[in-house]
């Protein structure tokens, strides 16, 4: 783990200059369209046809498939089991298995549920892949969203990666000092105090500090924060980000039509 | 006028029945260097904190007396006010890192989009500071990637880029290894010259006693000692107070015992001075 | 007070400041009981701290983005679930405005609310991505556990729908212990210590 937690990766690609607001919109918009829009193979789609084109684009292919597959192929398998075998009115069944029998609907509604999912999950995971948090945070906290929630997202991909350290450091310390992390349930549930305790409380002690730290450094004041990186923004970018809400107003007006 | 005053300060913290500060009386005028000593608990953070406005401010409790610093009255400002013209440097270096900025030279400007300095003029100020704070090759670091030295120059160099008026330093070289003390020693130094205005907590003596112009000593929350370091220094009822003595002076009590230091030439504190102390005792 | 004040009210500098510290409790606590091998998930104990001090919506926030995290870095499972990890925060913070966080009985009272409320908004998500197993979620809590490592014992010992009131309340339980460790003057820095201030 790096000392900070992102997926970002620096590559000077097209997608990697577009402004974050616009990158995010388009992630909204497909996961809008795979969730809500027309036809069965469309988010399947979706992700073969529009993000993975994309990230080629973006020069993260190779990342990009990886990474989605990775994070979703145990999801999907878990969701096709579960739904082929239990999927509620499922008739036509395709074979059995002792006292299991897998049904073509539970196994079409898996890949229509998992299609989808993987449009949401590898959306966000392409905006990640081509915008550095900092980035995204930055022209967010611009066009008004607040400065706490800007600062509480970016300090956490910083710290959780510091108190993981910290807490293996304990773990090696309580480890050499005899703790012993197998035994029966009552023994493994003794050891959790010695491991959870000292990191807890040491990194309760540091919060009044960086609290203080940050106040001296004037988070709290009034005006309005002002921003040393400059985020770009073209008008070819804001007129795509009109069209894809146009896109998703008409694919809710498709969803609501009584037709 | 004194850029700080401070008349007859009493503080408790909330619930506290004991002050942490008890009857102080300061003055610091523009420039000069004010070091604080004391034992552990005699009230030298709860001192750095009265200055720098959190106390009562931030920590809330009871402060009675009167402070008056870089313009501005405690008792009619909020920390805000402070903020704009205090800056405030303690002891741990980690926990000054705001966490939300990837990259030293952004955690430098972090203060300057604070105070909603326009961005053309960020730049300039921020190299001045990664050359004051000699840690301009690191700029694209992350702050996490640095050593306890460098994380508190860091700290240095992202207070002194919002310009305070006057410089706050609550033992910062505590939790440093001695090369890393070595170098915010320089930095503070530096900034002394230049015409800074500083009060610094600190426990290495022989340091502050060699840079400061004046020096405070606390026990319990009051004042036991008030003037120029060498004069502090001799005070026999120091270490009563838990007040570490520099080891020069401690040598010189031993050789004066012994009749190998004249009993009416003043004990010294830094090395300079014990050396040219025991040249002349000796002949 | 309106939404927005009663937003407001959770987040002072020591909310901003505990927030990703206790995300990261969440996450290492987590990690730890799945070492021990522990039939419980203890993973929301910071979620649970934050919103007994700081508020609901603070510790709504947590939740999410802890559940969030911990789906991106550990285990994508888990990402579906992000409205259970917000319901937890949500309701664990009015639980302890209407005085559920002050004593250890009612802490109980707090988790088993807590547990309840999990359940609850689960069913919806576990019913679109599992197709209908919904009722007793003990087929998705036996699958869900062996996928992630856990002992046979524990998988079938947590069949047993006594796990998650238990999880939830040895969570509560253990928030309450981490605030009882720490002193008046600390916790009076927080938007709300009177949630687990006894008398003044």
């Amino acid at each position: 783990m790096s000392d900070r937690l992102s997926f970002y990766v620096e590559r000077s690609s097209l997608l990697h200059r577009l402004n974050p607001l616009t990158k995010l919109t388009l992630a909204f918009t497909l996961i809008f369209l795979a969730f809500f829009g027309p036809g069965y193979w469309l988010p399947a789609g979706l992700y073969l046809f529009v993000l993975i084109p994309l990230s080629f684009l973006g020069g993260v292919g190779k990342d990009f498939v990886r990474t989605s597959l990775r994070l979703l192929l145990p999801l999907f398998l878990f969701l096709f089991v579960m739904q082929s075998l239990f999927y509620p009115g499922g008739k036509t069944v395709i074979f059995s298995l002792w006292i299991f029998s897998v049904k073509s609907e539970g196994m079409a509604f898996a890949f229509l549920t998992a299609s989808r999912i993987l449009v949401m999950v590898s959306s966000f995971l392409l905006l990640f892949l081509c915008t550095h948090p900092s980035a995204l945070m930055n022209d967010l906290a611009r066009r008004g969203a607040p400065a706490a929630l800007s600062y509480i997202i970016t300090s956490t991909l910083q710290i959780l990666p510091q108190m993981q350290a910290k807490a293996s450091a304990i773990q090696d310390a309580q480890s050499s000092r005899g703790l012993n992390t197998g035994g029966n349930l009552i023994q493994r549930t003794r050891s959790l105090l010695p491991l959870v305790g000292p990191l807890v409380f040491g990194s309760l002690v540091d919060i009044e500090e960086r609290a203080i730290a940050i106040e001296a450094r004037g988070f709290m004041l009034p005006e309005k924060k002002t921003s040393l990186i400059d985020i770009p923004d073209t008008r070819p970018e804001a007129i795509f980000r009109w069209g894809m809400l146009l896109l998703i107003l008409l694919t809710t007006g498709y969803r609501l039509w009584p037709s | 006028m004194a850029i700080i005053e401070m008349r007859n300060l009493t503080y408790h913290y909330p619930l506290a029945e004991t002050p942490a500060l008890h009857g102080i009386d300061l003055e610091v005028q523009q420039g000069e260097f004010l070091a604080v000593v004391g034992a552990n608990g005699s009230g030298k953070s709860s001192l750095c904190y009265a200055l720098s406005g959190f106390v009562p401010h931030f920590f809330k409790g009871k402060l009675e007396g009167q402070l008056n610093i870089a313009g501005i009255d405690t008792h009619q400002s909020g920390l805000m006010d402070f903020v704009r013209r205090v800056g405030l440097v303690f002891q741990n270096p980690f926990n000054q890192i705001s966490g939300s900025k990837f990259s030293v030279y952004e955690e430098i400007a972090f203060g300057l989009e604070n105070l909603a300095v326009p961005p053309t003029e960020m730049r300039a100020r921020i190299d001045a500071m990664l050359d004051l704070t000699g840690i301009r090759d690191l700029a694209d670091r992350s702050p996490y990637a640095l050593s306890g030295g460098q994380q508190q120059r860091l700290a240095l160099a992202s207070i002194l880029v919002m310009q305070p008026q006057v410089l706050i330093l609550d033992e910062p070289t505590s939790q440093l290894d001695p090369i890393g003390s070595r170098e915010v020693f320089q930095v503070i130094k530096d900034l002394s010259r230049q015409g800074m205005t500083i009060v610094m907590a600190e426990h290495k003596i022989e340091w502050v006693a060699e840079f400061a112009d004046r020096m405070l000593v606390l026990s319990q929350g009051e004042i036991i000692g008030n003037g120029k370091p060498s004069e502090i220094l001799s005070l026999p009822q120091l270490p009563e107070h838990g007040v570490g003595i520099s080891r020069y002076t401690t040598v010189a009590r031993l050789a004066q015992k012994e009749g190998l230091w004249p009993s009416d030439q003043a004990l010294p504190v830094t090395l300079t001075e014990a050396v040219a102390g025991f040249q002349e005792a000796l002949g | 007070m309106n939404i927005i004040q009663s937003i407001k009210k959770d987040f002072n500098t020591m909310t901003l400041v505990l927030i990703p510290v206790a995300i990261a409790i969440n996450v290492v606590i987590g990690q730890i009981v799945v070492l021990l091998k522990l039939p419980v998930y203890l993973d929301s104990v910071g979620t649970v701290l934050v919103a007994a001090i700081c508020g609901p919506w603070a510790g709504a926030l947590t939740g999410t983005l802890s559940n969030i995290i911990w789906g991106l870095i550990i285990d994508p499972n888990a990402l579906p679930w992000f409205p259970v990890a917000m319901f937890i925060g949500f309701v664990a913070g009015w639980a302890a405005v209407a005085g559920l966080f002050r004593t250890w009985w009612k802490v109980v009272i707090t988790g088993i609310l807590v547990a309840l409320t999990a359940a609850v908004v689960s069913t919806p998500i576990s019913v679109y991505l599992y197709g209908g197993i919904t009722a007793s979620g003990s087929s998705f809590i036996t699958a869900f556990l062996l996928q992630s490592g856990r002992d046979l014992v524990s998988a079938v010992l947590s069949t047993n729908f006594i796990v998650e009131p238990i999880d939830k309340i040895a969570t509560s339980l253990l928030a309450f212990a981490i605030i009882k460790g720490l002193s008046v003057r600390y916790l009076s820095r927080f938007p709300r210590p009177e949630n687990v201030l006894v008398g003044k």
